[in-house]
């Protein structure tokens, strides 16, 4: 349900920037939608939820119940102006988030119980943000994007991160500083709808 | 520095400069406060950023994941096409309107009863029927209101003989009752196996029933 109400929200926040997937009905459709789903997107579902779950073959039964919901949900995914990574990856922390709440209900299979404590209390926020900026980064131009990724999500330095991209250290500054400014840009056109 | 060089405040926010332009920049902020308050502006964005894993800005297929790709489509090929909420709807009409005509002998003068006036034999009972996509095993369900608990009873078809079964009750709170086990006879496999347990939850607080093996395997779920 929480997932509804972020795809509606998302709709009104952020047209225009995904890829269709298309109308996937039938047997050969679905399976169409998810082989390309996980062709585009399965590295980073499966590294995402091996982190929050820190079990590879939890992870993969993880991955597996997202991209049945997306196929499930392909007519959001086709209506709903998102970004599909988003969509997934916000499906993805929410059935780890409701796994490790209903092992924490469950107290008699002691052996599933484990170390670690639930990923969030409530992830409700999170889940609009992750998407929300996710489609902003998407709005913004190639050359900013990757700049961002670099410095921010690699943790690369300025240094580094011209070196990877073949451009003058300058330049990777410059633009950083652009990009920052082109996202803020584009995150206050949306606040207001994700704000509601 | 005395000017404001800005194109540093980005990589100095996103903490990508050496540690001597971070030097630099901090003399200069000290007295600027006009590239402080800019850089507040970048920072924020910077939160932003937070929102998103890192692991989003990987591309393609994870490696080593062949088996998880087709244990997907396996899933997808079995299961009942998305709108099945519909048709497991009026499957259950389906299963009640047989067991109207059952009541009845024969069937006649089912056409004025409703589907509700039906479902209770004793007062305030609740029937369903499953089917299970991928093991192909349906399951009737009644569940019968006790004072403060419930009985549950199942039929189920499609049963292999020798499994050793037991039957999982669900509260709304998401807490599991065991409502104890069996074995499936060469009869029970052929012709349907009866079931019937007590879990100490009212019948309104039943969320669903599980029949899974002994070792662990699901076998069919209904949810109430």
């Amino acid at each position: 349900m929480a997932i509804a109400v972020t795809e509606r929200l998302w709709a009104t926040a952020v047209p225009g920037i995904v890829r269709t997937v298309g109308d996937y009905r039938g047997p050969d459709a679905a399976e169409a939608l998810i082989r390309s789903l996980y062709a585009e997107h399965g590295r980073s579902l499966l590294a995402y939820a091996t982190r929050l779950t820190g079990d590879r073959a939890a992870a993969e039964d993880v991955v597996q119940e997202t991209l049945v919901r997306a196929w499930k949900h392909a007519d959001d995914l086709t209506e709903g102006k998102g970004s599909v990574r988003g969509w997934l990856l916000t499906v993805t922390r929410n059935i780890v988030t409701d796994r490790a709440r209903a092992r924490a209900v469950r107290p008699a299979e002691v052996a599933d119980v484990e170390d670690r404590p639930p990923v969030e209390s409530d992830h409700s926020e999170a889940v609009v943000n992750t998407m929300v900026v996710l489609a902003a980064l998407d709005k913004v131009s190639p050359e900013h994007r990757e700049v961002l990724v670099e410095l921010y999500y690699r943790g690369r330095s300025v240094n580094e991160a011209a070196k990877e991209l073949g451009v003058p250290p300058g330049t990777v500054k410059s633009r950083s500083y652009y990009a920052l400014r082109a996202l803020r840009a584009v995150m206050a056109g949306t606040e207001p709808e994700v704000a509601r | 520095m005395s000017e404001h060089d800005r194109s540093q405040l980005g990589a100095y926010a996103l903490g990508a400069l050496e540690p001597d332009e971070v030097r630099e920049m901090d003399e200069h902020l000290a007295t600027c406060p006009e590239c402080r308050a800019e850089l507040a502006e970048l920072e924020e964005m910077k939160e932003f950023l937070g929102e998103v894993p890192p692991e989003a800005f990987l591309d393609g297929p994870p490696a080593d994941g062949d088996l998880l790709l087709q244990r997907t489509l396996r899933q997808v090929r079995t299961a009942p096409e998305p709108q099945k909420k519909q048709r497991s709807r009026w499957l259950w009409i389906a299963a009640a309107l047989v067991l109207i005509a059952g009541a009845l002998g024969g069937g006649v003068l089912i056409g004025r009863q409703t589907v509700d006036q039906v479902a209770e034999p004793p007062a305030g009972s609740r029937q369903v029927s499953t089917t299970d996509a991928v093991t192909g095993t349906t399951m009737d369900t009644t569940v019968e209101p006790r004072a403060g608990w419930s009985w549950i009873q199942v039929h189920l078809t499609g049963l292999t003989a020798g499994a050793e079964c037991e039957m999982l009750v669900t509260d709304k709170s998401g807490k599991t009752w065991g409502a104890g086990s069996w074995v499936v006879s060469e009869k029970a496999a052929r012709d349907g196996s009866y079931f019937g347990g007590g879990v100490l939850v009212p019948l309104d607080q039943v969320r669903s029933v599980e029949i899974r093996t002994v070792q662990g395997k699901h076998v069919v779920t209904t949810a109430l």
